[in-house]
């Protein structure tokens, strides 16, 4: 194990990143998007036909809906031509379906994730581990403890077979229907991949559950689907990682969740996302929440050309609240389109949406928000705190939040700023010895401290070595 | 989308109109133009979200809304020293050249469906010039709409180192029933160093559909200040609109409304930084009652050359009714870094604290709700410099509240 131990001494964050590994796959489908196609990946799944007809279904709708093209300011799609991707490769493993032990991997496969650090985090701080790479989750693991308690973690496809009924019940039903985007159809035609939670009544898994997603072809799209379902009175923390090499051609992740959170329950759905600068990562993040139950999401947006992702949640009984926590960082080239949308439908909810973001070198920050309070919602509150901060001219930030209030007893609240680093606060630092690198450096982690203290410790370091990688040679 | 062309309208009309004013070529040209554009341009951007479009300007039946030939109104000019104030077709006369060179300037006639309809039929409004040097105050234009449809354009012109304030008021008279048409199009281009307020109360009965956009050009050292008040009609558009095209321009937008019944008030504030060291200030308060719809959007877009640019916005919505329903949508634009801004908005109900402490001081409760909404109003009434608006105002929410 002394291997692992080696790499987490690596400092050069970018080469952890940034290794390719050469394409080797059992199955990989044919570029573009056809019927035919759905029906071989269907196949190749061996799933019952009511995830088939799903998917056609889905694939019809994809085909109906026209490209978002409209909205002020949004990211240039135009590149994404969804026939020129690779829907679907099946990485060379010996065994269908996923294997519980790392050393059962292919050592291309092992030594990937072990340059990312995931076997290393699931010894230290983790209950349970999937890891995807291509289409497939490759690895799936889960502490007996939680086991036997009845937790379920496992991967998207596997679950189709074992819990046909939660799945069929849950999966792109009442949460997020193919209908509710042009990239949720395509998701629905084509996913593959991703994970199942269950968490059972009045169970608290007190570590957090960890996915991580990897795509390393070129030209490929990666369309994981997660499911997680929390029974009344239970708690999880789930986190998901995701990067890619960069390749000059494009790349598309359109993953889709699900979340349900049932009475008193609470969810935290973490994600720290670096796919390369030539990923398109356009995804469908949804929540419904119940009487009592808590969603917490904290995604902190670094990687990919252009993001599309505003993660919802929908109270739906009395007493159900929301955290958003969302940090983006656009730099060269990158176009992040991020926010949160929440729907108060019920009395005494509560949210609460934290953003933050920073654009340097030409990248541009949008934050895009709505919430909206139905009649009837009494007594529900929001809040909405949004701060950008520039660091040149060439940069861009807009935020462009929406409020549709329909009910009078409610405590609404939005604020915005956007400014640029204080020249006083840099001054102040550099009075103190740093120089204009290391002061610069510390008001950005300063800045983001709110969210990266939500992390865990491993994930708040990965987090502000992104920044500081970022902010390399930038700066002066 | 484009809106069709309502069959009472054709060029006849527009040359009828403008033959009735005697006008001049150009104006004829510029008229028939917009009504050219007519069927290339959309109404004026709606705000949607999904399930939900904030404004329905479709359901506008200009069919039986506009009625361009028997447009009539009485409105009263009151000028002020040193400064003309006139009325239109006046204006055209005594001052060819400026207003030929003013006249959509700021205001482009094909700027969407609604404008281009204006500019084609327009048949009263006001031209104001304030020469250099010139300070006056109490300008005022008190217009009353007598017909079915009644369109208007006001053209302000101010030169160097002048100042005026305008007060302008629109009401109806009792005679039309059903449903009637007001359009409203305001624009004011501004020397170097001058300084306009601009003062607006909209008072129309409520059967009355209600566009305005007012937007200022507004030029070196030059502050354009705009207050709009809204209390009457059945739906209101209103867009008020500054572009700081100069160095050091300055601008302030305070709106304020008041709904009740089924009223809907599509209210929009937008500023635009153009040039370095300017600043804008947003502050809009509406209060809503009954079955009343508020919408807002304010908009702070700060442009690429925009250096040392200070920018701020609030809105704040009080809602007394459970059936009222309020939107909201404060946006940053921001393309330069070297700028400060932020915005808030914010949507509740009369405080609970407040109304008890005044309940517990024998204040009945009525009386002590009344006492809260005007102090609302109070922080945008502040910023009204002419005291007779100001009082029209205060007057327009009490008589409300006192319903």
């Amino acid at each position: 194990m002394s291997s692992d131990q080696d790499h987490l001494k690596e400092t050069d964050t970018e080469a952890r990143f940034e290794f390719k590994k050469e394409q080797k796959s059992s199955f990989q489908a044919d570029k573009g998007l056809t019927e035919e196609t759905i029906r071989v990946i269907s196949e190749d799944k061996d799933e019952p036909e009511w995830m088939l007809q799903r998917r056609l279904r889905a694939l019809k709708q994809f085909q109906e809906m026209p490209m978002p093209t409209d909205w002020p300011g949004q990211p240039d799609l135009s590149e994404v031509d969804v026939d020129e991707i690779v829907p679907y490769i099946r990485p060379d493993v010996e065994t269908r379906g996923s294997v519980d032990d790392w050393t059962d991997l292919p050592d291309e496969i092992k030594d990937t994730f072990d340059k990312l650090g995931i076997p290393e985090a699931e010894k230290n701080a983790l209950s349970g581990v999937g890891a995807q790479y291509e289409s497939e989750v490759v690895y799936q693991n889960m502490q007996e403890r939680w086991e036997e308690k009845g937790v379920v973690f496992m991967n998207m496809d596997q679950a189709v077979q074992e819990h046909e009924d939660l799945v069929r019940e849950h999966f792109m039903t009442k949460c997020v229907p193919p209908s509710d985007n042009k990239f949720a159809a395509l998701h629905g035609a084509i996913w593959s991949g991703g994970s199942f939670v269950y968490v059972p009544e009045d169970t608290t898994v007190d570590m957090p559950v960890q996915a991580y997603f990897r795509m390393n072809s070129e030209g490929m799209g990666q369309f994981e689907h997660t499911l997680i379902i929390a029974e009344e009175g239970s708690e999880v923390h789930y986190i998901e990682g995701c990067s890619a090499p960069k390749y000059s051609a494009f790349n598309l992740h359109s993953g889709g969740v699900e979340v349900f959170v049932g009475e008193d329950a609470h969810v935290q759905y973490s994600t720290v996302q670096n796919w390369s600068k030539n990923t398109y990562n356009l995804n469908t993040k949804r929540a419904l929440v119940e009487q009592g139950g808590r969603m917490e999401w904290i995604s902190g947006s670094m990687g990919s050309k252009a993001t599309m992702l505003y993660p919802s949640t929908i109270l739906k009984g009395r007493g159900a609240s929301d955290n958003h926590i969302t940090i983006a960082f656009a730099g060269e080239g990158q176009n992040i389109d991020t926010g949160a949308k929440v729907y108060h439908n019920a009395p005494e909810t509560k949210s609460t949406i934290e953003s933050k973001s920073i654009s340097k070198d030409g990248g541009r920050t949008n934050y895009r928000g709505l919430v909206h309070i139905a009649d009837g919602a009494e007594n529900s509150s929001t809040s909405v705190e949004c701060d950008a901060l520039m660091f040149d001219n060439e940069s861009t930030s807009d935020t462009m939040p929406y409020m549709e209030i329909n009910e009078s007893k409610v405590d609404v609240a939005h604020e915005a700023t956007v400014g640029k680093i204080g020249d006083e606060d840099v001054f102040y630092l550099q009075s103190r010895g740093l120089d204009d690198d290391d002061a610069k450096q510390m008001i950005v982690s300063g800045f983001i401290e709110p969210i990266t203290e939500e992390l865990p410790i491993e994930y708040a370091v990965e987090l502000n070595r992104l920044v500081e990688l970022e902010m390399e040679g930038s700066l002066g | 989308m484009s809106t069709q062309l309502p069959a009472n309208l054709s060029e006849g009309t527009v040359r009828e109109i403008s033959e009735q004013r005697d006008e001049p070529e150009w104006l004829l040209e510029a008229r028939l133009d917009a009504l050219d554009a007519l069927s290339d341009l959309d109404l004026p951007d709606v705000i949607q979200t999904p399930g939900r479009r904030w404004t329905d300007l479709d359901q506008l039946d200009f069919e039986s809304l506009v009625d361009p030939l028997n447009q009539s109104d009485d409105t009263e000019r009151v000028t002020a020293e040193g400064v003309e104030v006139l009325p239109f077709t006046d204006a055209v006369e005594e001052h060819p050249k400026l207003v030929e060179a003013e006249f959509g300037s700021v205001v482009d006639p094909q700027d969407n469906y609604l404008t281009a309809l204006s500019a084609a039929l327009f048949t009263t409004g006001t031209f104001i010039y304030v020469p250099e040097g010139v300070d006056a105050e109490d300008v005022k234009i008190r217009a009353r709409m007598n017909s079915r449809s009644l369109f208007s354009h006001t053209l302000v012109v101010t030169e160097d180192s002048s100042s005026v304030t305008i007060l302008e008021g629109v009401e109806t008279d009792a005679a039309v029933e059903d449903a009637r048409y007001f359009s409203n199009l305001v624009e004011i281009a501004t020397g170097e160093n001058s300084y306009v307020q601009y003062g607006a109360l909209q008072n129309l009965d409520e059967d009355t559909y209600h566009y305005t956009l007012k937007r200022a050009d507004v030029g070196t050292y030059a502050t354009v200040n705009w207050i709009e008040g809204n209390i009457g009609s059945r739906l209101t558009r209103s867009d008020v609109e500054s572009e700081l095209n100069g160095d050091a321009a300055e601008s302030k937008i305070v709106g304020a409304f008041f709904g009740h019944n089924d009223q809907h008030f599509d209210v929009n504030a937008r500023v635009w930084h153009n040039a370095e060291h300017t600043t804008a200030d947003l502050v809009t308060r509406g209060v809503l009652d009954d079955r009343a719809r508020s919408v807002y959007e304010g908009v702070q877009d700060v442009g690429r050359d925009a250096w040392d640019t200070n920018s701020y916005q609030r809105e704040n919505t009080l809602m007394l009714s459970d059936e009222s329903e309020a939107d909201a949508s404060p946006k940053l634009i921001i393309n330069n870094h070297d700028t400060e801004a932020s915005h808030s908005a914010t949507v509740g109900q009369v405080d609970r604290e407040d109304l008890f402490y005044m309940t517990s001081r024998a204040l009945p409760e009525r009386i002590a709700r009344n006492m809260l909404v005007e102090g609302f109003f109070v922080p945008v009434l502040e910023e009204i410099a002419v005291d007779e608006l100001r009082e029209d105002v205060e007057t327009l929410v009490a008589e409300r509240l006192r319903q």
